[in-house]
């Protein structure tokens, strides 16, 4: 019985955004393993590029479901998008090399319960429920998964538990300064879920565009990086964390100059105001 | 979502083939922890799983929730959606129950109840403040004629043309009991992981000191809670379609599709949460 109120015109459809986010995150996850292969950590940024990838696909996804006015506001999509993508993630980081295959499919079984209970036992009645929350799902934890890879530069339990610290010049192990013990996880989920619900509700309205939306969440995945980089400043090496740190930043001032300009093209007008004109004799 | 207004019409009504389906998915994940794990530890983190969930889902209908139109003082509620105030009030009870871990389940659930009250009560007392010396408004409910709590009537401090506005008795008190439920789930969720994670991580991780674990335990039952918690809050909120006055609204007498519902979606995700040291 929902009222569908804003229809989607035109664009990419979501289909092919969500095989592209899907196939371009998992792959960019992966492309983090190549730390292992060649003993170094440089490759860790993959891991940003990989949420970014995500974080576009999961504003497309929010818009697809908050366009049949779910009633409760947009972030709380982003908010069911991590809590169940984080259990996922969390719980795959066990199987080692597999683990991105293996978060995908358990958050993707999460997702279609949770969509279950949302769409017939609370008796929701929308079309496109189950597939979306299953959707976000998977976005919350290829996110989560590619915040730990960049952090760490791995993707794996043990590797996320266990850092070292350096006391009287000996290197010791220490579950205390890593990705779980030390809570960045905690961070990383709010990084997350304030960009992924961030674009489609600033973007809403009637001269929603795809293409700007997209741009804007393209934007909020790297500003997020940004702050994930100056995080793994202290799990992985100088110089690793540096270029993730240049490329979070040539990567977000690209997107912020493309997004100033679609909304510009958007804009009904664009007269350049001064905020305090300057008056003569003073 | 547009200038009309309009609201899913998700209605009150239930679905019991649906929810029949959800008690048995329920009951599958239970039964299967049993199997699996025995009736020790891990079993009873599941029991204590799905009962913080039922918690966190029941609690978020007391809150009054008031959206959008409640700040621009047209309805009554706290001017936020749900997820933002049951996370909040959740939240705020799980750190006040886990500075109290060490004194037992007991304690620490209470504490964890009394921290998310003191959050709403917090809360709900200065949006009152705010509502009527900042924009002079009166509290008054729409839903009902008379406060069930005090008596007092409300329909001759409505404006018209709104639903009522502020945050009447009845509302406070509904925000205190919601505050109090979502901090003692959100509590329960986390000690019951926390009592899994102490008791198995030494060997998933083969650490030789189990209280060198403690601080991966910690954040994993902190990260899971945090996660059950916002599912059964998002859910919730679903259920009552964006905004609710408190337990007098009619909308609070759809709360057995939200027990049901986080029932199910909290057994899901607890043996997931499990699994990672009892696999």
């Amino acid at each position: 019985m929902s009222i569908k109120v804003e229809k989607i015109e035109g664009g990419v459809p979501n289909s092919t955004i969500m095989a592209a986010g899907l196939i371009a995150s998992l792959v960019c996850v992966y492309l983090t393993y190549a730390n292992v292969l060649t003993g170094t950590q440089f490759f860790s940024f993959f891991g940003g590029l990989a949420t970014v990838a995500a974080l576009v696909w999961g504003s497309n996804t929010i818009k697809h479901l908050c366009s049949y006015g779910i009633g409760t506001g947009v972030p709380s999509a982003g908010m069911i998008a991590f809590g169940s993508g984080v259990i996922a993630m969390l719980f795959a980081t066990k199987f080692g090399i597999a683990a991105p295959i293996v978060a995908v499919i358990l958050a993707a079984v999460i997702g279609v319960i949770i969509g279950f209970v949302s769409n017939n036992v609370i008796n929701m009645r929308i079309p496109v429920m189950i597939q979306s929350l299953t959707e976000m799902a998977i976005i919350g934890a290829l996110t989560m998964m590619g915040y730990a890879a960049m952090m760490t530069g791995s993707f794996t339990l043990q590797s996320l538990s266990t850092g070292s610290m350096v006391f009287l010049g000996l290197s010791l192990p220490s579950y205390q300064i890593s990705f779980l013990g030390g809570g960045l996880v905690a961070a990383a989920f709010m990084l997350g879920a304030i960009a992924i619900q961030h674009p489609f509700n600033a973007c809403l309205g009637p001269n929603w565009t795809q293409d700007r939306m997209l741009m804007l969440g393209a934007e909020c995945g790297f500003l997020s990086m940004i702050v994930a980089a100056v995080m793994s400043l202290p799990l992985i090496s100088m110089s690793a964390a540096l270029v993730s740190l240049i490329v979070a930043l040539a990567g977000w001032f690209y997107t912020y100059t493309k997004y100033i300009e679609l909304a510009r093209r958007d804009a009904f007008d664009w007269v350049d105001a001064k905020p305090i004109p300057e008056v003569e004799g003073h | 979502m547009s200038a009309i207004g309009a609201k899913p019409a998700a209605g009150a009504a239930v679905d019991t083939p649906s929810m029949i389906i959800g008690i048995i998915i329920m009951l599958v994940v239970i039964a299967a922890t049993y199997f699996l794990f025995g009736s020790g530890l891990a079993f009873m983190a599941l029991i204590g799983v799905i009962v913080g969930g039922i918690l966190i889902g029941f609690g978020v209908h007391f809150v009054p929730v008031g959206g959008a139109p409640a700040a621009m003082g047209q309805a009554p509620g706290i001017a936020t959606g749900v997820a933002m105030l049951g996370a909040g009030a959740g939240l705020a009870g799980l750190f006040g129950g886990a500075w109290a871990a060490e004194l037992g389940v007991v304690v620490a659930t209470i504490t964890g109840a009394i921290g998310g009250g003191l959050l709403m009560a917090i809360t709900c007392m200065f949006v009152n403040f705010i509502y009527v010396f900042g924009m002079g408004i009166p509290a008054a409910s729409g839903k009902v004629a008379k406060d069930p709590i005090t008596g007092d009537t409300q329909t001759e401090f409505k404006s018209q043309g709104t639903e009522g506005h502020g945050l009447p008795f009845v509302s406070y008190v509904g925000g205190v009991v919601g505050g109090l439920f979502g901090g003692a789930g959100g509590t329960l969720v986390y000690m019951s992981l926390l009592d899994v994670y102490k008791d198995g991580l030494p060997a998933v991780l083969g650490a030789t000191m189990s209280a060198e674990v403690v601080p991966i335990a910690v954040t994993l039952a902190g990260m899971f809670a945090i996660g059950i918690f916002l599912v059964n809050a998002v859910l919730a909120a679903y259920n009552i379609t964006g905004t609710i006055e408190g337990p007098h609204d009619p909308k609070f007498k759809r709360f057995p599709r939200s027990i049901v519902g986080s029932a199910t979606a909290s057994a899901i995700c607890g043996i997931v949460a499990i699994m990672i040291v009892a696999l």
